[in-house]
């Protein structure tokens, strides 16, 4: 019932059957075409090419590559797809490092079906999907990165940080504002709030590429000779 | 165990010993025999005593094999053994002249005695080595028809070095155990880990879903999914709990620093306070009490998580004196009852843990109706109803932090905990600080940079 052009390609990667097929289904459901499902991290990556989807729901705890290693491999692809992560676990390192490594948006499986329908329009609109645990965390590595010695040498970038009003906006995020709340409060157009959290996951990615293309090129000429 | 400990001797210190043991009596079997020709001059019986040395090195050589390992040495072998040399020990009185017993010419098997008692010492310990070696000792008693004062000395020599080395081999075989067993834990443990990570993963999954499907459903299976989600948010903040680096890692290190004052710790608040001021005074920030072993204070909040509150917190541990912790736990224990009593059951919350710098700041927000700030406050603090200035800010101010309530129309209540580094006690050991006590008053600061969010509160 859901192959109308305009909609929505999503792939489900999830190692438990009960979960992706439910996913997928409810998705489906609600008019979004899923192209592909998953249960191990290769097949994902394998299949991500050819599938094409604007969306992938990925749960982190994959049985055979990490779900942070997919999320990375994801996104080398020429034209990546936007990754939302949908994970059980709580184990927080991975979800940073998945949103690190570019995936747009973090969601736990207790969520509703009106709120994953919600997150991956979002997700797909390229709208981060913060949590306010997400947004905690984020902050928290914000701080982390300015609180680490400044680096030794020109060629280390400097660590990201968030402009005064991008930190505002963030700790409404984190203490459950919506973003129409955080509009309202700080007496700016919704649009604006968006980019604002919008910016706080970009310059975050940006720096982590800095910082893995840095070590590539270190590791690289380190062999070299 | 039995089977486990004897395999353990093969690769372990006791297999050296072993093979010493059956070097140390070929060794001494070699002294033996070439002693004898010189003494045989005394001997009434030459040939007896020759015959006597070919049997013991006869036994020797055959039993290099089993003397060369625990695994292959039985009692029967050790007994036959110190028969033997004791055996020699008393036929040198019978082969030997009456004269040369009297001057004390050694025993036909010599220190290859000691052979035997070093045979007891490495298979039983110190205990049989003692009896063995006291055996021996009598042996030589009886040979030389009366105590003397060199076979005194021997015989005390000779249970000394058994006694010894039996207690060697035992203490040895105690700690190799111990590492096997602690060897065994280690692998159970990361076993279990990975089976918990997995079981754990699959049970959040089966409850989430039940949680989900059951809301969908709704009447009786709604109640079962809130059911079910309540055990989901508890068990993820429980592995997350576990996940966390243990603060019994952090206190050691940091209790070290700051044992000056033990005392305070258990003397109430009031003793509390004058020694959080001489902490103060204390540049090096060694003198704060001595609870202030450093701990997460993420392991406090994670728990509050449920179905109704949410804990956002950074993915690193904040680290704060153990009783600061616990002060700004149970502040934001009560900040929660707070939000249950005023604005509702069923009103959300949300927890936010910041650590800056030079600062940790804990917010609690409530999606209650809220309240005029200005207009509210201090009606409600004569009323004692909020009970924001005796439990919440009383223990703030105690930790040198302050704690603001605030809020916005139609957003809820908000209440902020902030707790600067310096202040609250040996904070100046974590990385992130570059500066112990860089924010002059820590005491005052915070209190005065919040002006305008004080309300009628101060």
């Amino acid at each position: 019932m859901s192959s109308d052009e305009q909609a929505i390609r999503v792939m489900v990667v999830d190692d438990h059957p009960m979960w992706r097929e439910a996913v997928a289904r409810d998705l489906a459901d609600a008019g979004y075409d899923v192209v592909a499902t998953a249960g191990d991290g290769q097949e994902a990556v394998r299949r991500a090419p050819a599938a094409s989807a604007h969306v992938v729901v990925l749960d982190l705890n994959l049985p055979d590559l990490p779900g942070v290693e997919v999320c990375r491999r994801l996104m080398r692809h020429s034209s990546p797809p936007r990754v939302l992560v949908l994970s059980a676990s709580g184990e927080h390192a991975d979800v940073l490092e998945a949103v690190k490594s570019g995936a747009t948006g973090y969601l736990v499986k207790s969520a509703s079906r009106a709120e994953l329908l919600d997150a991956v329009r979002r997700t797909a609109e390229g709208d981060p999907v913060f949590t306010p645990g997400l947004a905690g965390l984020v902050l928290g590595e914000y701080r982390r990165l300015a609180a680490a010695p400044a680096p030794a040498d020109a060629r280390t970038p400097a660590a990201p940080q968030l402009t005064e009003r991008e930190t505002e906006v963030l700790r409404l995020v984190a203490k459950g504002l919506s973003y129409k709340q955080i509009a309202d409060r700080l007496v700016l157009s919704h649009r604006t709030v968006q980019n604002h959290v919008q910016n706080t996951l970009g310059k975050l990615q940006l720096h982590n590429r800095v910082e893995l293309v840095r070590y590539a090129i270190e590791r690289g000429l380190d062999d070299g000779r | 165990m039995t089977a486990r400990g004897r395999a353990g001797g093969g690769f372990s210190v006791e297999q050296p010993l072993w093979r010493a043991v059956s070097a140390f009596r070929l060794l001494t079997l070699l002294y033996a025999v070439g002693t004898y020709p010189r003494l045989a001059g005394h001997y009434q019986d030459r040939t007896a005593g020759w015959v006597y040395l070919g049997l013991l090195a006869a036994w020797t050589f055959a039993t290099v094999r089993p003397f060369s390992s625990k695994l292959r040495c039985g009692w029967g072998w050790l007994y036959t053994d110190l028969a033997a040399v004791v055996a020699g020990i008393l036929l040198t009185r019978v082969f030997d002249s009456h004269a040369g017993v009297l001057q004390g010419d050694p025993t036909l098997p010599t220190i290859r005695a000691a052979g035997a008692v070093l045979g007891f010492a490495v298979m039983g310990g110190w205990l049989p080595a003692a009896v063995s070696g006291l055996a021996v000792g009598l042996a030589d008693i009886v040979e030389a028809g009366g105590v003397t004062a060199s076979d005194l000395h021997n015989i005390v020599l000779l249970m000394l070095a058994g006694v010894a080395i039996g207690y060697v081999i035992e203490v040895a075989r105690a700690s190799e155990l111990t590492l096997a067993r602690a060897l065994e834990i280690q692998a159970v443990t990361r076993e279990r880990e990975r089976l918990a990570r997995d079981i754990h993963d699959g049970v959040l999954q089966v409850l989430a879903m039940v949680q989900r499907r059951g809301s969908e459903a709704g009447g009786e299976a709604a109640e079962l999914g809130r059911m079910a989600g309540e055990q989901e948010r508890a068990l993820r903040a429980l592995i997350a709990e576990g996940l966390a680096p243990n603060p019994s890692y952090v206190a050691p290190v940091v209790r070290r620093r700051s044992r000056s004052g033990p005392d305070a710790a258990t003397a109430g608040p009031g003793a509390d306070r004058s020694d959080l001021d001489r902490s103060d005074l204390d540049p090096s920030g060694a003198g704060s009490d001595g609870g202030a072993a450093e701990q997460d204070l993420r392991s406090l909040i994670a728990p509050l998580a449920g179905a109704r509150v949410t804990v956002s917190a950074p993915g690193t541990p904040v680290l704060l004196p153990g009783h600061a912790v616990r002060e700004l736990g149970a502040a934001v224990g009560a900040a929660l009852d707070n939000v249950r009593r005023h604005a509702g059951e069923q009103a959300q919350a949300w927890i936010l843990v910041e650590d800056e710098p030079d600062e940790v700041v804990v917010s609690i927000r409530d999606d209650g109706p809220g309240f005029d700030a200005a207009a509210r406050l201090g009606e409600a603090e004569r009323e004692g109803r909020l009970g924001v200035s005796q439990s919440i800010r009383g223990r703030l101010r105690d930790l040198g932090g302050s704690a603001d309530l605030f809020s916005a129309p139609g957003q809820g209540t908000e209440i902020e905990l902030r707790v600067p580094r310096g202040a609250a006690g040996a904070a100046a050991g974590t990385a992130a600080v570059p500066g112990p006590r860089t924010a002059g008053s820590p005491v005052a600061g915070p209190g005065t940079n919040q002006p305008s969010r004080e309300g009628s509160a101060g």
